[in-house]
């Protein structure tokens, strides 16, 4: 598999190049990237995407450490194989990671057993759980590009969390469209007409119940029922969802109260009903940090989607025992085994359980602490190659290394440890 | 160097015209080799007993890819029970009508089967496509693309673009997603529904581009031929599942113009619209019709009765069947101007007189056919029911009794009037052999598969004679893959990566400008990404051997 590559020289780095961004599930691939040491965004303004880039500046010459002191990768290696051989049931966490750390990831879990569940599991999983007990009706970027009418943004501005959103939905600028955007019970500062500058109209509707009551009335106005006291904004919008010819709605599980999988239900309530006469369809904002990714591979590998576990027994899959935060509150697991490859900003839950740490650089001094071991992980995109899941979990592109730091890939950080454990196994056994 | 001797199986391999003749079959490296009795070898397998066939060939499967995958997601009931692992080779996985990855490939190479193909790859979703077919350990596989209803592909029919640009075309997409073949879903078909059409026939113009479904059809045949493409074009009709529908089936079959097709999941085409129900069997009009049609192949998509899921492009029919979902879940997607997707998942029943119906014209099919050559054994892999049912079909077509019995125990009214209760065919061991492997082979042109014959690649089946065929398929002797035994009585020895099938067609690269000003325009990535390179592919397909089968237009394959 590819690593991280040596093509990928500083001198080379000078020239802006074409980068796919890794920062968000929407992986941008229209920018380009400039300079080596320093790495600069060009083609866009994206926060999210200069922050990520911000943190790989003063990286330095990062090191792993076990107990907070700094020692050589095959040290922290036979540490983490140590203490990863003797947990009972470890949790592996984060998850922030591309499709080749999974492959290897998930062959780790069968090692000995584990638990596997994203950083963003509690985000994901009104999603999943939608998916699970009714279904899903979606839609994609190029389907929004080429034919939304209407945008309908529900609880969500879109753009805190995926800031290029209304620009990757921007039809051709030869094309002639008229779409209008809506944001529905979306709080304050929403974008504005000169934020989208493409829409023939924005809007926000603030309607006064929550938003659990809004999406209801809003799925029993497009149903065609009579309601009484409904609010005159929301019944005009439903009127327009139920004329236009391809209505789009965009909600982000994430932001959602929890119970949030009941919106998911209305909304393809709705959308079910919508697509009898006219035509529509979901686009669910989350996936970032390769959740979306560890979430497909874990799919396709095991059969079950993540917030599973692992064994000589099977796959046994519970969104609701098999999260993070409980497992950690509740001492299920004995170990946590955090993988955090893109940004310092997820580092691992404090916990005092033992925990191995395959991370950012940036996140050496966090995890600089006795019981945890650090080993620095190249990020695909900047320093490695790798593939990723975009939000819509239809399309994946490939990254690519844009310099060399020597750090090692996830995958090749889990298939040493996976060689460390077996070998041992088989030492213990007494097999040559 | 390895060299392994069978020796005394009986020897069924029909591309090479041997039906039960017993002798060895020495192995060298991978490859089926001539031994002589004193040669020295390594390791010998007493084969008495037992019969010996190619390694089994799956050319419609739906293995690999988003919709797969969602499938997996949405049923977290099909995963409950987990077969206990009787290998360490494996690793846990687990499913029945959507298995995960590795379930599958421990799976088919437990019956026998060593390649698989995944006829419904999106341009859009390739990529993961070859990385979940890379993640199924063991077998062999390739994809079709799906064309034919991408925007790109409608608009330069529409504008009545040069047959030999649509040619390049196809050649970029094949090349561009390293399929194996083409496919054609509901031709034209997903694309109407996004425009809210609701129903497109043979003859009827789609709604926003104003070209029917025969133009569709007819312009892919023709492109692929040109290319030299060995997989004929792989066809899901129009109106699928629909009472009557073989008047399109037929059409479709018309539309070809005797150029090579293939009309997958046939069953679900071969409805006709008699008796008090409205529906009925018209399997014998289309078998006449295919009989006499020799650019024609089918496969059947036998239904199976109990629990499975159906997911299909076919977003247009599939939303029209959303109602009948059980559990009532539904997934459906429109897919970046290229296709899209529709999972309903769904339970077969014995005493639906509907299903009980589709079950007997699947069989009815199978047992019509005059050249076993042009039909292939498939339940379309989860749609008709799950791949771990073929022993339980091939029991079906082998032995008219226990059809006799099933057919007994169906809704009355199929069970009375069933054309299959008067059909008497048992089909043999070698006739099996042609619609599991060497058929499927040729379908698709792989030259050294799914035959004995010296050079072959040794993906070998080696089965116990067992008067019951369903125990006899389900769990066979022994299985080599590339000469590697890989599992030995349903027990996984080996799970070495599978290797990719592509092909490689040449055309015209000026094709790439119009591709990239369509990308510019409508696309959602940069057009740059729209290719997968043949390291990416490698890197995707989990470092399997890339079996790249160049083609260099109009038939002629190097």
């Amino acid at each position: 598999m590819n690593t991280t590559s040596n093509g990928a020289a500083a001198g080379a780095a000078a020239q802006p190049r074409t980068w796919t961004c890794p920062f968000c599930s929407l992986l941008c691939d229209g920018f380009a990237l400039e300079g080596g040491a320093s790495l600069r965004l060009r083609g866009s303004d994206c926060p999210r995407a200069r922050a990520g880039l911000a943190a790989f500046d003063d990286i330095g010459a990062p090191r792993a450490s076990v107990d907070g002191a700094a020692c050589d990768l095959d040290a922290a290696l036979d540490a983490a194989a140590d203490r990863l051989g003797a947990a009972r049931l470890p949790l592996f966490g984060g998850l922030a990671t591309d499709v080749q750390g999974m492959r290897t990831l998930y062959r780790l879990a069968n090692v000995g057993g584990a638990i596997l569940d994203h950083a963003h599991g509690e985000a994901m999983m009104p999603a999943l759980r939608m998916l699970q007990d009714r279904g899903q009706m979606f839609t994609t970027l190029a389907e929004i590009r080429n034919r939304a009418d209407l945008i309908v943004c529900i609880g969500t501005d879109a753009v805190s969390s995926h800031p290029e959103f209304f620009r990757r939905c921007a039809p051709a600028a030869s094309q002639a469209s008229a779409c209008r955007v809506v944001f529905l019970a979306a709080g304050e500062g929403t974008p504005t007409a000169a934020d989208i500058p493409w829409a023939s109209a924005v809007e926000a509707l603030r309607p006064p119940a929550d938003v659990f009551d809004t999406v209801a009335m809003l799925a029993a106005l497009v149903d065609g029922r009579r309601i009484d006291d409904a609010d005159g904004e929301l019944a005009a919008l439903a009127e327009a969802m139920r004329s236009a010819r391809y209505c789009v709605l965009v909600w982000e599980p994430a932001r959602l109260p929890p119970q949030g999988a009941l919106v998911g239900e209305s909304l393809l309530r709705l959308l079910m009903n919508l697509n009898r006469k006219t035509r529509a369809g979901a686009f669910t904002l989350g996936g970032n940090d390769g959740a979306q990714t560890a979430n497909g591979a874990m799919s396709w590998l095991s059969g079950l989607p993540l917030r599973s576990r692992v064994g000589p027994q099977g796959v046994d899959h519970d969104p609701l025992q098999y999260a993070t935060g409980r497992l950690l509150d509740e001492r299920a697991v004995d170990l946590l085994l955090w993988v955090a490859s893109f940004t310092p900003e997820l580092a691992p839950p404090a916990t005092a359980l033992p925990r191995i740490v395959l991370g950012h650089p940036a996140l050496a001094a966090a995890c600089a602490q006795p019981g945890t071991i650090f080993i620095p992980v190249a990020t695909p995109g900047i320093n490695a190659d790798g593939h990723l899941l975009r939000a819509d979990s239809v399309v994946s592109l490939p990254l690519h290394a844009v310099r060399d730091d020597g750090l090692p890939t996830v995958a090749e950080v889990a298939h040493a440890l996976v060689t460390r454990l077996t070998v041992d196994a088989a030492a213990k056994e007494g097999v040559q | 160097m390895t060299t392994i001797r069978l020796k005394g199986g009986r020897i069924v391999d029909p591309a090479n015209g041997v039906d039960g003749e017993i002798r060895d079959l020495g192995i060298r490296d991978g490859r089926i080799v001539a031994l002589h009795p004193g040669d020295k070898v390594d390791t010998e397998y007493d084969l008495a007993g037992c019969v010996v066939m190619a390694g089994g060939i799956d050319l419609h499967t739906h293995i690999g890819g988003g919709k797969v995958n969602l499938a997996r997601m949405m049923l977290p009931e099909d995963h409950r029970l987990n077969r206990p692992r009787d290998s360490l080779l494996e690793l846990a996985s687990n499913g029945c009508c959507t298995p995960g990855t590795l379930e599958t490939g421990y799976r088919y190479a437990q019956m026998g089967y060593t390649a698989a193909f995944e006829p419904a790859m999106l341009a859009a979703n390739a990529r993961q496509a070859h990385m979940e077919m890379g993640d199924t350990p063991i077998l062999d596989h390739g994809a079709y693309v799906m064309l034919g209803n991408e925007e790109l592909f409608l608009e330069m029919l529409a504008r009545g673009e040069d047959p030999q640009r649509i040619r390049d075309y196809v050649g970029w997409a094949i090349g561009a997603s390293k399929a194996m073949g083409v496919k054609v879903v509901n031709p034209g078909g997903i694309s109407a529904f996004k425009f809210n059409q609701r129903k497109l026939d043979v003859d009827e113009d789609h709604v926003h581009w104003r070209v029917t479904p025969r133009q569709v059809v007819h312009s892919l045949a023709r492109a692929l031929s040109e290319l030299g493409v060995p997989h004929p074009l792989h066809i899901h009709a129009s109106n699928l599942g629909i009472p009557g529908n073989i008047d399109s089936t037929l059409a479709t079959i018309d539309a070809l113009e005797g150029l090579p097709g293939h009309l997958t999941h046939i069953q679900f085409h071969s409805y006709g619209k008699e008796g008090p129900k409205k529906f009925s069997s018209a399997a014998r009009q289309l078998v006449e019709r295919v009989n006499a049609a020799p650019n024609v192949s089918i496969d059947v998509g036998q239904i199976i009765f109990g629990q499975t899921v159906t997911a299909s492009g076919d977003t247009m029919r599939q939303f029209a069947n959303a109602d009948l979902g059980s559990p009532r879940k539904y997934v459906g997607g429109d897919i970046e101007c290229d296709a899209g997707c529709g999972v309903v998942p769904f339970r077969y029943r014995e005493q639906s007189y509907v299903n009980a119906l589709q079950w007997a014209i699947g069989l009815e099919i199978f047992l019509l056919m005059d050249d076993p050559w042009r039909v292939v054994l498939t339940t379309d892999h989860p749609n008709g029911g799950p791949f771990t049912s073929y022993p339980h079909l091939i029991k079906l077509l082998m032995d008219k009794s226990f059809r006799d019995e099933q057919l007994a125990r169906l809704h009355p009214d199929v069970a009375a009037i069933a054309d299959l209760r008067e059909i008497r065919r048992e089909l043999s061991l070698y006739e099996i052999a042609i619609m599991t492997r060497a058929a499927p082979a040729r379908l698709l042109g792989l030259a050294d598969r799914g035959q004995l014959g010296i050079g072959a690649a040794a993906d070998i089946a080696v089965y116990r004679e067992d008067a019951d065929r369903e125990a006899m398929f389900a769990t066979p002797e022994y299985v080599f893959k590339d000469g590697r035994l890989v599992a030995r009585r349903g027990r996984i020895q080996a799970v070495p990566v599978g290797g990719t099938h592509f092909v490689e067609a040449d055309y015209d690269p000026a094709i790439e400008k119009t591709v990239e000003a369509w990308a510019d325009r409508h696309a959602s990535i940069s057009y740059r990404h729209m290719k997968i390179g043949t390291d990416e592919l490698c890197s995707c397909s989990n470092g399997g051997a890339l079996l790249a089968c160049k083609v260099h237009g109009r038939g002629r394959t190097l």
